[in-house]
């Protein structure tokens, strides 16, 4: 009898309750426009969509792009797929390796390209770049950008040091032991960096994430790594080759600004940007792009690459149509110039062309750095692919805390291999050579 | 039959009161709990998967570091806490009301601030090239760079510490409700036979607090073990120089979230319900904490 007439009032409060969770629905996909996913850096590109096309509508959302080995895109795919809605048309990632699980089961996210964007477009995107987006043998993704490694130079320092620009891996390091008996406090580069390992090891053709089906070659004591190893050591060691990133305050106070002190860095296209005007404030008139470096006189000179950001379509979209009309666009239309010209060389060919005559005349540069940008965007190793777990962490945690430690390179190199090994098994491959 | 009645009145009228309370926790406690049991035990298809999912977490190459992490860290939290909110407590029940009321205060500002939104604070704390606290960065953990200050061998006491300046000002004020419990008569007549200051709060005062000092032990067990903001804050802001598989929790994350196994998540989630309620039995059945006074 009691407990009876406590009921009443636990439904009423619970309906109450019901509804007002109820009463925000999810936007998703709209059916008269389309919802695009884009981070920070992309926002411009997507507004400026929908102010050239004021008879659509877009829904702009931004996140956190997902870099970094964030899971925010496996959360909300896998949160949308249960609850069966709430896609959007079409996401933005700056994990250039997004596209890989998005392509497969449990995800299922990412639409084949071939029907919804013909191929006189995007057969004009580099050979490397649309093999990026390939999996399986269909394309899923378009790069915003290519962000090919090629090595930037303070031309102004240099020559105020008397120093010539190195064209090998063995004359940067000469120069990197002179620069630290000469200048000590300067550097020729960093190897802090979550992903600077695309940068040191991918272009030295180390095999630490080489697929051969559904296989991944991970062999850290290949030759091609050891060496490279061997190489750095010392520069690490005489701290002209730091263990720390550049986009840590401490690294701007010791290296950037007033101090100026970052002679050579190889590094990728969009650094000149978000690297050394942004974040380490180095002065306009200084800065340049050289040729990436060569491993003694063997050729072909290959180099490596960190990011290139790709446009994904979702499957699920009810207007997939107006989402490959907006990916077209911002791929291959948008270039505004000036202070709001894009960061990273465009990765779609005539747009880069473009782009790189007003990169030639900016007056941020010494010297021109196209034709280095130019040479470095179709030497990116082949033999690096791009895998479906994040490897950016695992060197991050298994390699640059021991080396700010002050262990060597080259002794971590077993760990980082047996390291990558078990997350690659973890997600499903069979690992070789390792 | 009138007291009967009258005492029937008054026990629905505290339901009522509670009734939104268990709303809530239905609908966001136990109710999860049950989905996660069920999940744990089932394939990813729905059908009766036994222990599989338990040995196939447990078998994971992250599962033992992160456990070992998490108890490292819980011990060191732990000790932390109950030494310090207890003295704490004791010092402030000691003292003229008034200076007493401004450190309670003071202490339970940090609790205030959201939790994610504190382990922020720390960030910068913690990054020597920025922090105020920058001579107790570089001397007490010898960091002189902030991935130095988050080096793996002092990551449990770094988030020990997180933990502690965030949780420990509300328990001090809780503590410090219980010893207000105590009655007057009792700490003046121990007065009477001559016990001092130290004497009152170590044979009066903490004797007559143990239980809730049980019962913060109780809740911090559980939240030490099922720690998540601290190492997951961290790992984004450090880009990746801390794990981010760091805790066990993180790690059921991560099977969710990066590889779709809801099951083996649940699996770990499951785990950690278990150590907690462990951990529970074990302290009420030593320390009383449910047996009523006759």
């Amino acid at each position: 009898m009691k407990q009876r007439r406590l009921w009443p009032a636990v439904v009423v409060t619970a309906l109450a309750f019901v509804s007002a969770c109820g009463g925000s629905s999810g936007s998703g996909s709209a059916k008269d426009g389309i919802t695009v996913w884009v981070d920070a850096a992309r926002l411009p590109a997507a507004q400026a969509y929908a102010k050239a096309h004021p008879d659509k509508k877009v829904h702009v959302v931004t996140f956190d792009g997902d870099g970094n080995g964030a899971t925010t895109l496996q959360t909300k795919i896998q949160l949308w797929n249960r609850s069966g809605k709430g896609w959007p048309d079409v996401i933005f990632s700056e994990q250039a390796n997004d596209p890989v699980w998005m392509a497969k089961a449990p995800f299922d996210f990412a639409a084949p390209l071939e029907k919804l964007i013909p191929e006189n477009v995007r057969s004009q995107w580099p050979q490397t770049s649309t093999a990026q987006c390939t999996v399986g043998g269909k394309q899923v993704c378009l790069q915003d950008n290519l962000a090919q490694v090629v090595l930037w130079v303070n031309k102004k320092q240099m020559e105020a040091f008397g120093y010539t620009v190195p064209t090998t891996w063995q004359d940067w390091a000469a120069l990197g032991e002179k620069v630290a008996k000469e200048h000590p406090g300067y550097i020729v580069g960093n190897i802090g960096d979550s992903f600077s390992h695309w940068i040191y090891l991918w272009g030295n053709q180390c095999p630490l994430q080489q697929l051969e089906g559904d296989k991944v070659k991970i062999d850290p004591t290949d030759d091609h790594c050891t060496r490279a190893a061997a190489l750095f050591d010392p520069l690490i060691k005489n701290g002209t080759l730091p263990p720390l990133s550049v986009f840590t305050p401490d690294f701007a106070k010791k290296y950037g600004g007033a101090q100026d002190k970052v002679l050579l860095m190889p590094g990728p296209s969009w650094y000149a940007q978000a690297v050394f005007d942004q974040a380490l404030h180095v002065p306009a008139g200084e800065m340049t792009a050289a040729n990436p470096l060569q491993w003694g006189s063997e050729s072909p000179v290959t180099t490596g690459q960190v990011g290139g950001g790709p446009w994904i379509i979702s499957k699920h979209s009810k207007n997939s149509a107006a989402a490959a009309d907006f990916v077209t666009w911002v791929t291959t239309v948008f270039n505004p110039t000036g202070k709001d010209a894009r960061p990273g060389y465009p990765a779609y060919a005539p747009l880069a062309e473009k782009w790189l005559q007003a990169l030639a005349s900016n007056p941020y540069f010494a010297a021109d750095p196209t034709p280095a940008l130019k040479t470095a965007a179709d030497q990116v190793w082949a033999g690096w692919n791009l895998v479906t777990y994040p490897d950016q962490p695992v060197w991050s945690d298994k390699v640059v805390t021991k080396m700010v430690a002050g262990d060597s390179l080259s002794s971590l190199l077993p760990t980082l291999g047996s390291a990558l090994g078990d997350a690659a098994k973890a997600a499903g491959y069979s690992v070789v050579g390792n | 039959m009138r007291v009967a009645r009258s005492r029937g009145l008054h026990g629905w009228r505290g339901f009522a009161f509670v009734v939104p309370y268990l709303i809530v926790l239905v609908a966001f406690g136990i109710l999860p709990v049950l989905y996660a049991v069920k999940l744990a035990f089932t394939t990813d298809g729905g059908g009766w998967a036994g222990f599989r999912n338990f040995t196939h977490s447990a078998g994971d190459y992250r599962f033992m570091s992160a456990l070992g992490h998490v108890l490292v860290f819980t011990s060191v939290w732990l000790s932390l806490l109950i030494v310090f909110v207890v003295t704490l407590a004791l010092l402030l029940h000691g003292r003229a009301s008034r200076s007493s009321a401004a450190y309670r205060f003071l202490y339970y500002i940090p609790g205030a601030l959201a939790g994610a939104a504190s382990v922020l604070v720390w960030l910068f704390m913690l990054d020597p090239s920025v922090s105020p606290g920058s001579f107790f960065v570089h001397h007490v953990l010898g960091a002189h760079l902030f991935v130095e200050s988050i080096a793996p061998g002092k990551l449990p006491l770094i988030f020990a510490m997180i933990a502690f300046w965030t949780g420990a000002g509300g328990w001090v004020v809780v503590m410090y409700g219980a010893l207000n419990t105590i009655p007057q008569e009792l700490e003046d007549a121990a007065r009477i036979d001559g016990a001092g200051p130290l004497t009152l709060a170590l044979r009066i005062k903490l004797p007559l607090i143990r239980k809730w000092i049980a019962y913060m032990v109780i809740l911090s067990f559980a939240t030490g073990t099922q720690l998540f903001v601290e190492p997951q804050l961290v790992n984004q802001a450090s880009l990746g120089m801390v794990p981010d598989t760091w805790s066990s929790n993180q790690l059921a994350y991560q099977l969710a979230f990066r590889y779709a196994d809801f099951n083996s998540a649940a699996a770990i989630s499951v785990d950690l319900l278990a150590i907690g309620l462990l951990g529970a039995v074990v302290i009420i059945s030593r320390t009383g904490l449910f047996k009523v006074e006759s």
